[in-house]
């Protein structure tokens, strides 16, 4: 299955999040790729702590395979080369984690013919490999999210499964791009219809995923005097209405990852360890990207909304 | 004029295998791998039905100009065309294969180009050819730019082929893919066919070393490699899904039906020499010998059929007492 | 082996058919409108022009064989625009051609060598377009082809290339004649053309095929293509789909098809002959035809050049 990990604003998380997900469904056995499609910033190398593709590899990366110089894109794996003290021990049972960087210099490009064809053979060889094939998109509508729908529209893709999530911080702001990202005059559902998509099979295949987000009953929020505490319910409970309205609710939310200072300061994977033993991360964040990595193919999470 | 080819002189052959499973929800019908194969619209595919389903493509040309990699950075520069084609077993396996045969030492200037057409598959020098150091510079790992790259043509061929409409991707399971590089200097006169090595490299690359008579053509050295790709990626493949199954563990009746996609779609498939020259058929029973190829995989199917039918006896007994 | 295999499934070995060859085939003309429009007096003149070089021909062809084998031919073109009808215009040009004492033993239509009985020929030709590899192609990617373009060596930098080479501005660079002798003669063929979703195929490409087919290298699916049909005398048809490709005129005549060609033509077609040569030069002929040719030729003790465009000749007289 294709999972496209799009957001309208940087600083959501999305990177950190999505690559938090891929880990998850690798130790819980699955085959997972990582395609690094964020062009003009590659930093998954960096959240897997993999130093050799830092920023991007030097040559040979997605990049340099979809502009038709290379035969195949370099593949990271994960396991063996991340520098990760803990990571460096695949567990028993873990499936393959592999990350496919984005070349260091490589910056967006015309899409034409032939790189719509080389993505299209990217896509069905890491389907025929991989379990979850997780696909970071850079920030806004970027030629990378166009090529994702234009080839995820052709008949050579019917049979392989895709779906969208899209990152959203839990502000005022954030809630109304992130809509507008989706359901705008030029969002996915929009560019999506336009090459072929059915507006209401693509709707059914996109959630939004929250991120950095607060609760205001929990540390140290629930500590905040009782004024201060009355008004960020309100807030949360206006955020939640305009979410509504924006077509942005629950019903059309996978998952809700907290307000986590290892995620927002340090952008990198979240192991039990940090948890149970350093203590550095939040049970809290854990559950909740554990979560978020069953929902992508628990169908009943899925569908209409 | 020898089989290797209308070479003048040929003193090399090699080639890059890739294999992998169809990407279908189950085996394509013959007429579908006619359909999926067909390459060239006025070249017939061949196609086999006995002893098991078995198609060829056409082959199809590229052009190269370039240097051969070599051992000991010796630099020839060789022109002509590298053909591939692209072979279906039972409508499940997928394999396309890129090779060349290396003529003898040829003039210092480039030929016009139809003169390489009229050989295909065919590569000539441009001066003299260290054969030892050639066949060592392709057997060790990727090639460097500006020498010639047999696997990158093998994988245009196969992603030509894996994004056929005709395929819906929904295979039963998920696999990768395997590569075999094979390199078959010429065998002394008198001398019959060897096989000198079978080498597992890392990052599922497989290396094979051949000694052939001039008489064997590339396209029988091509299937024979061909074939032992196959049975290699079998067996690393069920080993693998054995591995991930988990069998023997606690959760016995979980384990034995993620196996079920091997049964269903891999047991049948293990057939060695279905469709190899017979003279080179011999070649096998090396294998055979050291490290046994059919022995592991006996053991393996033997494993999975005593799971399964400890499974059914643990069903019927529970459906028995459910009574 | 020695013992013959006992199982055999036709399937999996399918035989290439292969085609009687004479020694030369000599091309007497090839007529579009424009000539048509100049009546019987032109074609007259044609032939008159033509008929010399035909002696020599048949001469030269003496040299190499004892008892040479040539056959004529001639081509209309009905791909490009339709004119007149064969029952019309077939009459007349065996009539012109006589009064120069020419004989044309076969006729074909230029359509056919687009499409023959049914059978797609030029695009299975185009599907047999090797590219020649600029010295450097290393096979990691496929040859930078422009969709229905060929070249004869390596196109100047397009906007991609400079668009990635913006941070250093790079300079012209001209286009390059793969093997040139020092300097180039570059050539960039159309193959075709396409207007609401219909394909033209060029002149050159329709030529190509048409040099192909009197060298006896076309097959479809093992079997020859553009084989003539006998169709000796009047009346012929009043439309020329309801002619096959290509008519045998002459029960007597050689073998249509020949190791080698001779075409006489007008200087104005040069240029066209000079695609021609580019495309031969990178078209893979069936190999199994190649190697009946070749077989054959070996076995008349005749020298058959292995490369495509060796086999062709030309006579081009002055005229347009």
């Amino acid at each position: 299955m294709l999972v496209f990990a799009a957001s309208d604003k940087g600083g959501t998380g999305r990177s950190v999040t999505s690559a938090n997900v891929a880990f998850r469904r690798a130790l819980a056995g699955d085959d997972v790729a990582y395609v690094d499609f964020d062009f003009g910033s590659p930093t998954a190398a960096a959240v897997f702590d993999v130093p050799e593709a830092m920023g991007g590899v030097e040559s040979g990366g997605l990049h340099t395979y979809l502009r038709g110089k290379a035969a195949e894109p370099v593949r990271v794996d994960v396991w063996a080369e991340t520098e990760h003290e803990v990571l460096r021990d695949r567990p028993t049972g873990a499936g393959n984690l592999v990350l496919l960087p984005g070349d260091r210099s490589g910056g967006e490009f015309a899409v034409g013919k032939d790189v719509l064809r080389r993505c299209t053979d990217l896509f069905l060889r890491l389907n025929s490999e991989f379990d979850i094939v997780v696909v970071d998109l850079s920030a806004g509508r970027s030629f990378a999210m166009d090529m994702a729908l234009e080839v995820t529209s052709l008949p050579e893709l019917r049979g392989v499964g895709s779906r969208w999530l899209v990152y959203h911080r839990w502000t005022r702001q954030h809630v109304i791009a992130a809509s507008g990202l989706v359901f705008g005059s030029r969002g996915i559902l929009a560019g999506g219809v336009a090459r072929g998509h059915d507006e209401e099979d693509l709707a059914n295949r996109i959630r939004f995923v929250r991120a950095a987000v607060p609760d205001p009953e929990a540390a140290p929020w629930a500590m905040v005097p009782p004024a201060q505490s009355a008004w960020m319910r309100k807030c949360d409970q206006d955020l939640n209405e305009l979410a509504a309205q924006r077509n942005v609710g629950y019903t059309r939310m996978l998952g809700s990852i907290p307000l986590e200072p290892v995620l927002q300061w340090r952008e990198q994977l979240i192991t039990d360890e940090d948890v149970l033993s350093s203590r550095v991360a939040n049970m809290e964040t854990l559950q909740a990207l554990k979560d978020l990595a069953q929902a992508l193919d628990d169908d009943e999470a899925w569908g209409p909304a | 004029m020898t089989a290797w080819g209308r070479a003048a002189d040929p003193v090399l052959i090699c080639g890059e295998v890739r294999t992998g499973l169809l990407q279908h929800s189950e085996s394509l019908p013959a007429r579908a791998v006619a359909d999926l194969l067909r390459l060239r619209p006025d070249e017939r595919v061949r196609i086999s039905e006995r002893p098991n389903g078995y198609a060829v493509s056409p082959e199809v040309l590229t052009g190269v100009d370039c240097r051969l990699p070599a051992a000991g950075g010796a630099r020839t520069r060789v022109v002509g065309t590298v053909a591939a084609r692209a072979v279906v077993t039972e409508g499940r396996m997928l394999q396309a294969t890129a090779s060349i045969v290396v003529a003898g030492p040829g003039p210092d200037v480039r030929h016009p180009w139809s003169h390489y057409l009229a050989r295909p598959g065919v590569v000539e020098p441009l001066g003299k050819l260290p054969e030892r150091a050639v066949a060592d510079g392709l057997l060790a790992g990727r090639a460097r730019p500006g020498e010639l790259d047999l696997g990158a043509v093998a994988e245009r061929l196969l992603a030509r082929v894996a994004r056929h409409r005709a395929l819906d991707q929904r295979a039963p399971f998920k696999s990768r893919r395997t590569r075999l590089r094979w390199v078959a200097l010429r065998a002394l006169d008198g001398e019959g066919p060897s096989l000198d090595s079978f080498t597992l490299a890392e990052d599922g690359l497989r290396t094979v070393e051949l000694r052939l008579p001039a008489r064997v053509s590339p396209a029988a050295a091509a299937a024979l490699c061909e074939d032992l790709a196959l049975h290699d990626w079998l067996l690393t493949t069920l080993v693998r899904m054995v591995e991930r199954s988990r069998l023997g563990s606690a959760d016995a009746p979980e384990a034995v039906l993620s196996l079920r996609p091997a049964v269903d779609h891999l047991l049948h498939l293990w057939m060695p020499t279905a469709h190899v020259d017979r003279t080179l058929a011999p070649l096998w029973d090396v294998l055979e010998r050291e490290p046994g190829f059919t022995r592991q995989w006996q053991t393996l199917v033997q494993r999975i059929r005593d799971q399964l039918a400890l499974q059914a006896i643990t069903l019927r007994r529970d459906a028995l007492t459910a009574h | 082996m020695t013992d013959a295999a006992v199982y055999r499934e036709t399937t999996a070995q399918p035989r290439t058919q292969s085609v009687p060859l004479a020694h030369v085939s000599l091309e007497l003309g090839h007529l579009y409108m424009e000539d048509f429009e100049g009546g019987a007096d032109r074609l007259a003149e044609h032939f008159a022009r033509v008929r010399p070089w035909a002696d020599a021909v048949h001469a030269m062809a003496a040299v190499e064989a004892r008892r040479p084998r040539v056959s004529t031919c001639f081509l209309i073109d009905d791909y490009f625009t339709r004119f007149s009808t064969p029952a019309e215009l077939v009459p007349m040009v065996l009539a012109q051609a006589e009064k120069a004492g020419l004989t044309i033993d076969y006729l074909a239509r230029e359509s056919a060598c687009a499409v023959a009985d049914g059978t797609a020929v030029a695009e299975a030709v185009e599907s047999r377009l090797v590219d020649s590899p600029a010295p450097g192609s290393d096979g990691s990617r496929p040859p930078a082809r422009e969709t229905g373009w060929l070249a004869n060596g390596e196109r100047a930098p397009g906007l991609e290339t400079a668009l990635e080479a913006m941070a250093h501005v790079a300079p012209w660079q001209p286009p390059r004649e793969t093997g040139a002798r020092r300097h180039s003669v570059f050539l960039d063929v159309e193959l075709w053309d396409e207007k609401d979703g219909r394909r033209t195929w060029s002149c050159p490409f329709l030529a190509a095929v048409w040099q192909l087919a009197r060298l006896g290298l076309l097959r479809h699916l093992g079997e020859p293509v553009l084989s003539p049909r006998s169709w000796p005398e009047a009346p012929f048809p009043r439309d020329w789909d309801d002619l096959p490709p290509v008519i045998q005129l002459n029960p007597a005549a050689a073998p249509f098809a020949a190791y080698r060609t001779w075409s006489a033509l007008p200087t104005r077609f040069l240029p066209i002959e000079h695609a021609v040569r580019v495309l031969l030069d990178q078209i893979e002929a069936d190999p199994q035809a190649m190697r009946q040719a070749a077989d054959r030729a070996a076995g008349e003790g005749l020298p058959l050049p292995d490369e495509i465009p060796e086999r062709i000749s030309y006579v081009f007289y002055p005229g347009t």
